[in-house]
């Protein structure tokens, strides 16, 4: 490599190798009102157009805040929007902002700067993952394919330095729940302009949340500092540390010997903290599913979907993995609008049975070779070997299983999803058409083959159903045939977090999203 | 003469030099290659993504380009010192990732190599000095287990020890000299066993040999024919490890910096490969290769060094 390195660079390279050296010491983690705790990953970028990953939003939700954010029970409530209208027919919002909000650099915060922080994610040659988040908005979709290449066309219109303007392609009643998420807070185009990608440096990174980026020592150690002129109040913590810790194993040794406030519980120390007043639990909007390829032998057949589900006896996930998982028949995870546990397809041997029969297969005889194929990982790999057995006992089928690695088993389920596989789905936003749609005819997310326009006029609807009771009925309904009758899927369970939390910290809030908002924190005094 | 025999390294060095960058493109292309053969690419999701921003995204990275034309473009890159940004860490250089977490491993790496050689020579040549007695059993034994034991066991351990039970030295973490300890032992134990037996059996196949039977019958004192001649003899094996040795731990260990929150660039070895960023991975193994490069040239002035017999063309 030094070979290929121009005489500049190799200089560069050397200078740094001189100066780091072991001597990288920080007096950060010694102040008193320091809340320490742990990243998993070192965050891909702070820049909110891009960022795409669990690890970067825990660290942006805590320098940021957008029009809307989240209360306690996930429903979205004003945040620098003090208040928005929405048009008759659903389709135009009107966000009104507070005229007290400012950036780090004291500068106020403007409808401007979302305008231009929504045009700046569609722009094509931004390349931005979460793009597509916008596509509700008129002519977003259009911009960021390239079919209009003028931003102005796009719905999003600052009409003064307060007021927001959004024209939506179609009503879309949950659009104030996507205004809590990162990609829709608001950006200095100045800042952007001048700096470049390196906008997001500590020295450069102008936010307007409780906290504000103070340090970032690159797959080591984030600091962040209390934002004295922040619009919701100053935190009462001095500093956060936030440290890169990929072992979760050095995560649980790092917070038992004093060094962390908060850690993340490795499943398999989750038995040694039972009954301890440290260890918190809490359900998350996040469900585990088995798919079946509607296209492939011998599950071109609903008949055999269904039996296959049926022979689940879901109970028992929750006592394999025993991390506070929920066993699920019907999709959409509870604590989330539109969950309803009574709906799918339960434990029922029985009638598993009788319908494998009717399909043709009678316990199991005639049966083509089914392949169960997961992505390697040891709860997949648990979850995969219970299933066959249950398969095996109860319909006296033989599945077969193999494991691929994540990124080849993405492009496997892509091109050619296998008879059966597993996948999980994250909330990005806490409402129910974010779990249905993956499953419409068009989503990229859909890798069973299956396609039902009854199912994709059902979410569409229910996306622009303003009436709650109206929408609760589509939504059943929409989940009816997803899990009951066509059964491209069958839900298994859904997760929870572990976590760990010193006596001495008050006033966490944690979600279901699994954000860790530090905003309310304080810290009782105590011999660290 | 004189001159001719100063300028013999240098022209040595100057082929050396031709070989090693000859050497790297090998690797580059054969690396480049078989990344583009791997199944799976850098932005593939749980989360699929439409085509138009896949499309998009490819277009900002030069994906979407035929991959000679991808290949001449890293190449061009290469040879400007340009090794690309990473896919996976937005805004970051690959070369600016190497500037930061190499001199950790490097600094990590020096002083487990310290501790290899250190601990590896002592108890080699103590052990090879008195054969059979119990010091030579001890310290083999010691060395077999060092051997035998994986490295992520030995911190697993380490940490227990030391810092759970006695509190001794910090679990994890990089705030200063006191935090390299236990990773360096770590690092450094397996080697320092393997290192110790080399010396050892190397020192007792030289001791039979007729050089040493005539420095012991020219009356020298034992001490006198272990240093002056055994030691230089039986050291050529121990050189000959010391290259690739050097180059695993200077570059770091994806173990050890996972295990003791260490900001190295070992852990790129792995990650970068299942995030498939394609610059990253190119730029560890080009750096791996090249340090490996350079550590088997210093070596090979060794060999000269310590065997007259030996020359360097």
């Amino acid at each position: 490599m030094f070979g290929g390195l121009t005489v500049g660079s190799a200089r560069r390279l050397l200078a740094v190798c001189l100066s780091i050296g072991v001597g990288a010491c920080a007096a950060s983690s010694t102040s008193p009102n320091t809340f320490r705790f742990v990243l998993s990953n070192e965050p891909p970028t702070l820049d909110w157009s891009l960022a795409t990953d669990s690890v970067s939003i825990t660290v942006i939700e805590n320098l940021m805040d957008g029009l809307t954010r989240f209360d306690d029970d996930l429903k979205p409530v004003p945040s620098v929007a003090a208040s928005w209208d929405v048009s008759g027919d659903g389709r135009v919002y009107r966000f009104h902002l507070r005229s007290d909000v400012r950036w780090t650099d004291g500068r106020p915060v403007t409808a401007g700067d979302f305008e231009y922080a929504w045009k700046r994610l569609l722009d094509p040659n931004t390349g931005a993952e979460y793009a597509y988040f916008l596509y509700p908005v008129a002519n977003a979709k259009a911009y960021n394919t390239g079919k209009i290449a003028d931003p102005a066309a796009v719905g999003v219109r600052a009409l003064s330095p307060t007021e927001l303007e959004v024209r939506l392609e179609r009503p879309l009643v949950y659009f104030p729940s996507l205004t809590t998420f990162m990609v829709t807070f608001p950006q200095r185009r100045d800042l952007i302009e001048r700096y470049g990608n390196q906008w997001t440096d500590p020295e450069r990174l102008v936010t307007n949340g409780p906290f504000r980026l103070t340090d970032w020592r690159h797959e080591y150690r984030l600091t962040l500092a209390a934002n004295p002129t922040y619009f919701g109040g100053r935190p009462a913590l001095d500093r956060v540390v936030m440290y890169v810790v990929n072992e979760r194993t050095t995560e649980l040794t790092l917070y038992q010997t004093g060094d962390l406030d908060y850690a993340q519980l490795p499943p398999e120390a989750i038995p040694a903290f039972q009954g301890s007043p440290e260890h918190l639990r809490l359900p998350i909007l996040r469900g585990y599913y088995a798919g079946f390829n509607v296209k492939k032998a011998p599950f071109t057949d609903p008949r055999v979907r269904r039996a296959f589900t049926l022979a689940i006896d879901r109970e028992q996930f929750p006592k394999i993995l025993r991390g506070g998982e929920r066993a699920a028949t019907s999709w959409v995870p509870p604590g989330m609008f539109g969950h309803d546990p009574s709906i799918g397809l339960p434990f029922d041997p029985d009638r598993a049975r009788r319908l494998l029969a009717e399909a043709g297969y009678p316990d199991g005889r005639g049966l083509p070779p089914v392949e169960y194929v997961y992505n390697t990982g040891p709860v997949n790999t648990l979850i995969a070997e219970n299933l066959q057995a249950q398969w095996k006992s109860h319909l006296g089928v033989s599945v077969t299983l193999d494991n691929l690695e994540w990124k080849v088993y993405l492009k496997r389920l892509q091109h050619d999803a296998p008879p059966l596989f597993r996948l999980g789905w994250g909330a990005d936003y806490p409402d129910p058409d974010n779990f249905l749609a993956l499953f419409t005819a068009d989503s990229g997310n859909n890798h069973t083959g299956w396609a039902n326009p009854r199912y994709d006029a059902l979410v569409a609807d229910a996306a622009a159903e303003a009436d709650p009771a109206r929408r609760a009925a589509l939504y059943r309904e929409a989940q009816r045939i997803l899990t009951e009758e066509d059964v491209p899927i069958a839900p298994l369970f859904t997760h929870a977090q572990n976590i760990l939390v010193k006596p001495w910290v008050r006033g966490l809030s944690l979600n279901a999203m699994e954000i860790l908002s530090l905003q309310g924190v304080t810290l009782e005094a105590h011999g660290r | 003469m004189i001159r001719g025999r100063l300028l013999v390294p240098f022209k040595a060095l100057a082929r050396r030099a031709v070989w090693g960058l000859a050497v790297l493109w090998v690797v580059a292309t054969v690396t480049f290659l078989l990344l583009r053969a791997v199944p799976g690419g850098p932005f593939d999701s749980e989360k699929q993504l439409p085509p138009e921003i896949v499309a998009n995204i490819e277009a900002k990275y030069h994906l979407d380009q035929p991959v000679w034309r991808q290949y001449l473009l890293y190449l061009g890159g290469l040879i400007r010192g340009d090794l690309g940004p990473s896919f996976k860490y937005v805004g970051r250089d690959v070369v600016d990732i190497l500037a930061e977490t190499f001199p950790v491993s490097l600094a990590l790496g020096a002083v487990a190599l310290l501790v290899a050689v250190v601990l590896g020579l002592t108890f080699g040549i103590l052990a090879g000095e008195r054969p059979g007695t119990w010091v030579d059993r001890g310290g083999m034994m010691l060395a077999t287990a060092g051997v035998a034991v994986p490295n992520f066991v030995l911190g697993a351990v380490l940490v227990l020890v030391v810092s759970h039970r006695l509190h001794l030295l910090p679990p994890a973490l990089w705030e200063g000299p006191r935090y390299l300890i236990l990773p360096a032992l770590t690092l450094g134990l397996g080697p320092a066993a393997y290192i110790a037996r080399l010396t050892r059996s190397s020192l007792l196949d030289i001791a039979r040999h007729e050089c040493i039977r005539t420095a012991h019958a020219k009356g020298l004192s034992p001490r006198a024919v272990l240093f002056a001649h055994q030691l230089p003899n039986a050291l050529m094996p121990v050189v000959t490890i010391l290259g690739p040795l050097t180059a695993a731990l200077v570059t770091g260990s994806f173990v050890v910096e996972y295990l003791f929150a260490i900001p190295g660039m070992g852990r790129f070895f792995i990650t970068a490969v299942t995030n498939r960023d394609y610059p990253l991975i190119m730029g560890v193994t080009l750096l791996y290769a090249a340090v490996l490069v350079a550590a088997n040239v210093v070596v090979d002035f060794a060999y000269a060094w310590l065997d007259p017999r030996v020359r360097i063309e």
